[in-house]
């Protein structure tokens, strides 16, 4: 169940779009926040928000990769696994963070703090290898640079 | 009228033609899996590839996107398109299971079929296969998720065609999935055209699974007979059971679907229990000593008691055949009275409808999808007519307004598929451009005036008749003043019925002897019968009806009367003088078991003979011009035959 307050606002959100759909990414992200990740019952109450069908919201919750339906870590690590972050030798990258977080993809560190998993170009080409951690995008990643960023993104936690 | 080359042959088609269809129009198909006719253009399978040679276009294009334009030379056959469609299909392939002999779908898969012919027979992809969690969708639909070819028809078939929410795609890349959000039954009245429209084995109808192969069923083109629509069917039958019911494309009536009364509501056929066996006196007899007795029994009573006391009760669910041979029987029986319906207000109201209707002011389908305005009289529509749901979604798509006028009245409200704005009385509906709207109401039990007060409005209309085969029944009823049985009894006009297909309620049973009764189902009339006479159902017998807008449709018949083989009573096998053996008999015959029954317009032909009556023909006089109807055409709206009122 989601407060009022949070309700309210996104019925404001919803009735200020010309089709309800099209506000349906700013629910869903909104509850997201809410919950730490987009549980069923989220998903109906963004349905019942929306006026669109519990199957139709996960429609679009599972084809976005930044909306997750599973429980995920504190931070979300999205890293790059498309073609100029290829070029740029992001299967190493990739590997690099599998073994100092000890999980594959999709896995959730021991202490919840990362959950690890590839995604689609960010149009962060000109930097690559590139991936983003809690929503904060970084380029030109080097293990070491990876190394500082996750010490920093724990500190910030 | 563009004029293009495919394969060297010249062909012109209507603007806005895709090639696929131009090519399809003189014979040459072209692979496609995403494509159907009756969905929107998705584009997303890339089969249909072929080569632009000349013209405006040039290179490989996909023929279900491409519309087909002046000056196109088209190759199918180019070496070029034919191994981009042999790459296509091998990449939709590399992850399905290769269980077609585990696939109810098998032998009548376009996946099958497509990927033979689009080249592809040797597997080279040795990696693993994504695999799928199947879902429980109700008992109509089996789901088999790994044989997904994402052609997204079901999706644009569920949600945009047919207004469901309960069912669509979900995920992205390599991971899409079709299904619900939780497993459970879906919702929509529809669902059951996944089966027709996927074009592989993902769903099939559990109703009818893996029971026989598309070559070892017998059909015929049939027509629907749970309500006034007529939508043509094909019924699947194996081994007199009939296994499954799918849809059959006619555009003037359902298009290419169905909805799933038709599909799935089929138990009724294939009943063991269905009374098979002549009778007299509760004691089987033969075929011919029933109808003997009962033209005796006719014979006596009418010289004991007047023609006068006596009526023939026919009902909705006869064939045209049928109601048409009832009024000559009741002449042979030296004027007996008639009956189509026991209740006076269903009559009024349907002979009314029929009245009203002519070429001008009955809806077509068309009509429907592309009015203005839509009015639904306290009308069920999903109870009365569910494919027209489909028609008016369609109007409302394009931007009709629709209205429910006195719905508060109807029942269990079920959803319809689009939105509508209810009011009270036909006044508050905004009738101005009444050529582009259309009122769709019920016809049974509707006062005349009311009818009358619609059609006056300009619109054009749809009235909803009570039975699959109302308005052939209103146009006898009025044609031979027809009297309603309730009517009948009230007065203590007659005292003798003989029953054909007809459903007498048991208060007015009650007050009446009956003589004789023909029907294929069970029911207070059979058990009270001294005598009676088993008949064919539709899928077992040939004839004709006539739907709600006047248009006359035959149907032929599917497969013979009798006991399905499956689960038949050794009883049938046995004979009187020895022990029941477990096996069929080891001698032949020639009977079928069960398989007595005649069509009920037959039996009366059979009756009229014997009480003295010329051996005659239904459709004869003036419904001659009908014997010639297409059971696979679209059928013919009676008024272009003079034949309304
Ligand atoms: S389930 Fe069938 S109709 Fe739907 S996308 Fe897959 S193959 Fe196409
Ligand atoms: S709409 Fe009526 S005629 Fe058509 S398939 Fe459904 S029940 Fe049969
Ligand atoms: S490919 Fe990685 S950011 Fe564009
Ligand atoms: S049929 Fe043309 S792309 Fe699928």
């Amino acid at each position: 169940m989601i407060p009022e307050t949070l309700k309210t606002s996104l019925q404001a959100r919803v009735a200020s779009a010309i089709t309800a759909r099209e506000a349906a990414v700013d629910v869903m992200k909104e509850l997201q926040a809410h919950y730490g990740w987009l549980t069923d019952e989220a998903v109906e109450e963004a349905a019942a928000l929306l006026g669109l069908s519990p199957l139709q919201v996960e429609e679009l919750a599972t084809f976005y990769e930044m909306i997750y339906r599973r429980p995920v870590g504190k931070k979300v690590i999205h890293v790059c696994d498309s073609i100029s972050c290829w070029c740029a030798d992001c299967d190493k990258l990739i590997q690099y963070l599998k073994d100092k977080l000890g999980v594959g993809l999709g896995g959730t560190t021991a202490d919840g703090m990362f959950t690890l998993v590839p995604c689609c170009c960010m149009g962060m080409c000109g930097d690559s290898p590139a991936m983003s951690v809690g929503g904060t995008p970084y380029g030109r990643l080097t293990p070491e640079l990876v190394d500082e960023i996750l010490e920093m993104e724990r500190k910030k936690a | 009228m563009p004029k293009l080359i495919i394969d060297n042959i010249p062909v012109e088609v209507a603007p806005g033609t895709s090639v696929l269809e131009a090519a399809r129009s003189v014979g040459i198909t072209i692979p496609h899996f995403c494509y159907h006719p009756a969905l929107a253009i998705a584009a997303a399978c890339r089969l249909c590839a072929v080569k632009l040679l000349d013209g405006p276009v040039k290179g490989i294009q996909m023929s279900c996107a491409l519309p087909a334009q002046d000056g196109m030379v088209v190759s199918t056959t180019d070496p070029e398109a034919l191994k981009m469609r042999a790459l296509v299909i091998e990449w939709l392939m590399l992850n399905h299971p290769h269980d077609c002999p585990i696939c109810d779908e098998g032998g009548e898969c376009l996946l099958q079929d497509f990927t033979i012919a689009g080249g592809h027979s040797r597997r080279r992809y040795q990696g693993k296969k994504r695999t799928f969690q199947n879902q429980y969708l109700g008992e109509g639909i089996h789901h088999e998720m790994n044989r997904c070819i994402e052609c997204y028809r079901c999706v644009r078939f569920y949600q945009d065609y047919a207004g469901g929410t309960d069912f669509g795609v979900m995920g992205s890349a390599g991971r899409v999935y079709f299904g619900r959000f939780q497993e459970g039954p879906l919702e929509s009245p529809f669902s059951g055209n996944l089966v027709d429209i996927c074009p592989t084995g993902v769903f099939t109808d559990k109703t009818g699974r893996f029971r026989a192969r598309y070559w070892d069923y017998q059909f015929a083109p049939s027509i629907c007979q749970h309500c006034s629509v007529g939508c043509n069917t094909s019924p699947q039958n194996f081994q007199r059971e009939t296994i499954k019911i799918v849809g059959r494309r006619n555009d003037q009536v359902n298009g290419w679907f169905i909805c799933d009364r038709a599909r799935f509501d089929k138990s009724y056929l294939n009943d063991p229990q269905r009374p098979r066996e002549p009778r007299l006196d509760g004691a089987t007899c033969g075929y011919d000593v029933a109808v003997d007795a009962a033209a005796k029994s006719i014979a006596e009573f009418v010289r004991n008691n007047g023609a006068d006391n006596l009526a023939l009760v026919g009902s909705t669910r006869l064939s045209l055949e049928g109601m048409i041979l009832l009024v000559q029987l009741a002449e042979a029986a030296g004027g007996a009275r008639l009956c189509y319906y026991d209740d006076p207000a269903q009559q009024q109201g349907s002979v009314a409808a029929a009245k009203l209707l002519h070429e001008e002011s009955a809806a077509y389908v068309k009509d429907i999808e592309q009015a203005q305005w839509v009015s639904l009289h306290a009308v069920d529509l999903m109870e009365e007519g569910p494919m027209l749901a489909l028609a008016v979604r369609k109007a409302y798509l394009a931007g009709a307004q629709v209205f429910l006028v006195a719905g508060d009245a109807l029942p269990v409200q079920s959803t319809l598929p689009f939105k509508y704005t209810a009011v009270e009385t036909l006044d508050q509906v905004p009738f101005e451009g009444g050529g582009k709207g259309v009122i769709i109401c019920g016809a049974g039990s509707k006062d005349p005036d009311l009818l009358a007060e619609m059609a006056s409005s300009g619109a054009k209309l749809v009235m909803l008749q009570p039975g699959a085969n109302g308005f052939a029944a209103a146009l006898l009823a009025q044609e031979h003043a027809a009297v309603p049985l309730a009517e009948l009894v009230s007065s203590r006009q007659v005292r003798g019925v003989v029953c054909f297909e007809a459903d007498v309620p048991e208060v007015l049973l009650s007050e009446l002897e009956v003589l004789a009764s023909a029907d294929w189902r069970r029911g207070p009339v059979e058990a009270t019968s001294p005598i009676f006479l088993p008949t064919t159902t539709w899928v077992e017998s040939d004839g004709t009806t006539i739907n709600y807008e006047g248009r006359a449709q035959r149907f032929q018949r599917t497969r013979v009367a009798g006991l399905p083989l499956k689960g038949l009573d050794p009883k049938y096998y046995g004979s009187a003088t020895e022990a029941v053996a477990l096996h069929p008999p080891h001698v032949h015959r020639k009977e079928v078991p069960g398989g007595a029954e005649r069509d009920a317009w037959r039996v009366m032909a059979q009756l009229i003979e014997r009480l003295g009556g010329e051996a005659v023909e239904p459709l004869t006089g003036k419904w001659h011009a009908l014997k010639s109807l297409d059971p696979e055409g679209e059928g013919a709206r009676i008024f272009e035959m003079g034949l309304g009122e």
